[in-house]
């Protein structure tokens, strides 16, 4: 077989090299440093393991940067690789939904990126990944893929222009903002006392803390001192890290894509299709409600391969008006309907009137295993009624157009907009109790990774049978 | 009627209640056979008494369930269970308790099958798969010989939207 294709970057060796060494080198730290003079049996058989498995690591790497190999067809990619099993996988530019950009410090050195192309398929070789590629060929591909899609697009949009405007752009000022948000600063008490505990075991540091500590007591405008300054500590290193995260955000848009780009140290870029969002999430934590800020969240395909990440979120710190209004600007198609009438009460005395599940299973549980601790279910059970007196509180739904709007949640509030087009499936039903209260539970699903299925209970059956019939009309626009 | 809708009006096979009374009775000796056997090794190896308490529980739940889902339930099922397929929508309604309405655009439809267990081949009938991209549905107990006209005429529905579809995305 002729081998044809490109292989990666040879940096692709000295990153999986390092993400090896980041795996192991705690363990050679304990078998070789801290245990050094220990010759206990499991210390021998983990020093040779351990050097086994680098050794096997650092030989695999080089196969499988060998036996890598990638190429841009007309219009589609292919990818070879396996060192023994020989794996090749065809993907079709068209299906391409958005794609994802990536640095570490450690692409940084080599002036390196990594490029994640995401699909609608699931699987493990649904994101099309370059974990290693230089700048130069990152544009390549990109450039490979994206003129593809703005055909597309033009016979039905005004003429392309492929100048992008600066929507959004973080300053010093948001910076700040976020580190007191997201509550980074306060990483360091966990952070203090772990070290702390560690370094005790170590250098029996206890008897000398003890006395330091009666020091401490003794002169205690000391203890307000040192406090001051672990405090500003924590909240500059809290700085330092949130702007690793989210520095030099910057929000941008042309006719066809959004792109974002976030990131000093850590480089991430994001760019998606406007007509692949499937739906707007508005999310707010009970602390970000408080300083008026709020998250806005984009649904689509191929979002889930990094959890935790957010990618496919605008600036999650953005003062809430400001939000929508980019949001305006971005997606004329999605607005926001900031005021939501809450459902009749009657609805809250259904939920209430729902059975208590876990309170009952916990009174089960506990009268057969821990009689003594039986007031726990008590606490269950208030849990329960607040959780409920909560969401009765937040819960709304508008629909209106072709538009659906919900919003639900307790203290962290989220509001969902959807279209028409982009609804999968829907579901109306209504339970006995339902029924006696004059009240349905409706559902819709949309597209994402994996599927979002959004249930709002407590709806009035008019409003059920109007939502029902509007899903239902015969024409398609 | 409940909620002011246009519902759907095919029914499902008579047949239906048999299949289930059936299928749900085979499924109940299983489960009893299950039961039985942990009991069995309970007193054999002298597991805690706990253990015991909780499979009695299992036993009572499982045999009240059965009276329920052999004796009742696929009457009620079988009575409520109603479809309609045409050009735009597959629509589904089922249960009495809680009455459940589905609608799946025929635009989002990616595959459709049939299927049949041995069961329901003693009484010719078949069950129906709708597949979205996104969930499968099942349409139970449907006769042979509409069976398979259903089954041609969704996917050729689903075909024709298929292009109507990308320019309903397009402009969406």
């Amino acid at each position: 077989m002729t081998q044809s294709g490109t292989r990666f970057h040879p940096a692709f060796i000295a990153v999986e090299l390092f993400s090896l060494l980041k795996g192991v080198g705690g363990f050679y730290v304990i078998l070789f440093i801290l245990k050094a003079s220990s010759t206990a049996t499991w210390v021998m058989i983990g020093r040779y393991l351990i050097v086994a498995i680098t050794i096997i690591g650092i030989i695999s790497t080089i196969l499988k940067w060998f036996f890598h190999r990638y190429e841009l067809r007309y219009n589609t990619i292919v990818i070879r690789n396996g060192i023994f099993v020989k794996n090749q996988h065809t993907v079709a530019i068209d299906k391409i939904h958005n794609h994802l950009s990536n640095s570490t410090f450690i692409h940084k050195w080599f002036g390196l990126t990594s490029l994640t192309l995401e699909t609608a398929a699931t699987g493990d070789l649904a994101p099309f990944q370059f974990p290693v590629i230089t700048e130069r060929e990152k544009a390549r591909i990109l450039a490979h893929i994206e003129p593809k899609h703005s055909e597309e697009i033009e016979e039905t949009t005004v003429p392309l222009s492929l100048n992008k405007t600066v929507h959004f752009r973080s300053t010093k000022k948001d910076m700040l903002k976020a580190s007191f948000t997201s509550l980074s600063f306060l990483a360091i008490f966990p952070l203090l006392s772990a070290l702390y505990s560690n370094l005790a075991n170590f250098f029996e540091l206890e008897e000398t803390a003890e006395s330091a500590l009666d020091y401490l007591l003794i002169h205690w405008w000391m203890l307000i001192v040192l406090f001051t300054i672990a405090l500003g500590l924590s909240v500059v290193i809290g700085y330092i890290k949130t702007s690793i995260k989210y520095g030099n955000y910057m929000i941008s848009d042309d006719n066809v894509r959004i792109y974002i780009e976030k990131g000093i140290g850590h480089y991430t870029s994001f760019s998606i299709q406007k007509h692949r969002v499937q739906a707007v999430i508005v999310e707010q934590s009970f602390l970000k409600r408080l300083l008026g800020l709020a998250a806005v969240k984009l649904v689509c395909v191929g979002d889930g391969s990094e959890p935790g990440q957010e990618t496919s979120s605008l600036y999650p710190f953005m003062p809430k008006h400001e939000a929508y209004q980019l949001l305006q600007t971005i997606l004329p198609g999605y607005h926001i309907e900031e005021y939501m009438k809450r459902f009749p009460v009657k609805v809250l005395w259904l939920k209430l009137l729902q059975p208590y599940y876990v309170t009952i299973l916990a009174v089960i549980g506990l009268l057969l295993f821990k009689r003594e601790w039986l007031w726990a279910a008590a606490v269950i059970f208030a849990l329960s009624i607040a959780n409920r007196i909560l969401d009765y509180w937040f819960t709304s739904y508008i629909h209106h157009g072709r538009t659906v709007q919900i919003r639900k949640g307790g203290f962290t509030n989220e509001t969902y907009v959807t279209h028409r087009e982009r609804i999968q499936q829907i579901t109306v039903s209504h339970s006995w109790l339902q029924r006696k209260f004059g009240v349905a539970t409706i559902s819709f699903a949309n597209k994402a990774n994996p599927l979002h299925i959004s249930q709002l209970q407590g709806v009035s059956k008019e409003e059920a049978g109007t939502f029902f019939t509007w899903y239902h009309k015969k024409a398609l626009n | 009627m409940y909620i002011e809708i246009e519902e759907p009006n095919q029914r499902i096979s008579s047949d239906a209640v048999k299949v289930w009374r059936i299928s749900h009775s085979l499924t109940f000796l299983v489960e009893l056979l299950v039961i039985a056997i942990l009991f069995f090794c309970t007193n054999i190896f002298g597991w805690y008494n706990w253990i015991e308490t909780i499979l009695s529980i299992l036993f009572g739940l499982a045999f009240l369930s059965a009276i329920y889902n052999i004796t009742i339930q696929p009457v009620f099922l079988q009575r409520t269970w109603r479809y309609q397929v045409d050009e735009q929508f597959v629509q589904l309604k089922h249960g009495k308790w809680t009455e459940e309405h589905t609608l799946i655009p025929m635009e989002k439809v990616e595959y459709v099958k049939t299927e049949q267990g041995p069961v329901m081949r003693r009484y010719g009938l078949y069950t129906i798969e709708v597949g979205t991209t996104t969930s499968s549905h099942k349409i139970p107990a449907i006769p042979e010989d509409i069976a398979k006209q259903l089954k041609s005429q969704i996917a050729t529905y689903a075909k024709i939207q298929d292009t109507i579809t990308e320019e309903g995305e397009k402009g969406a």
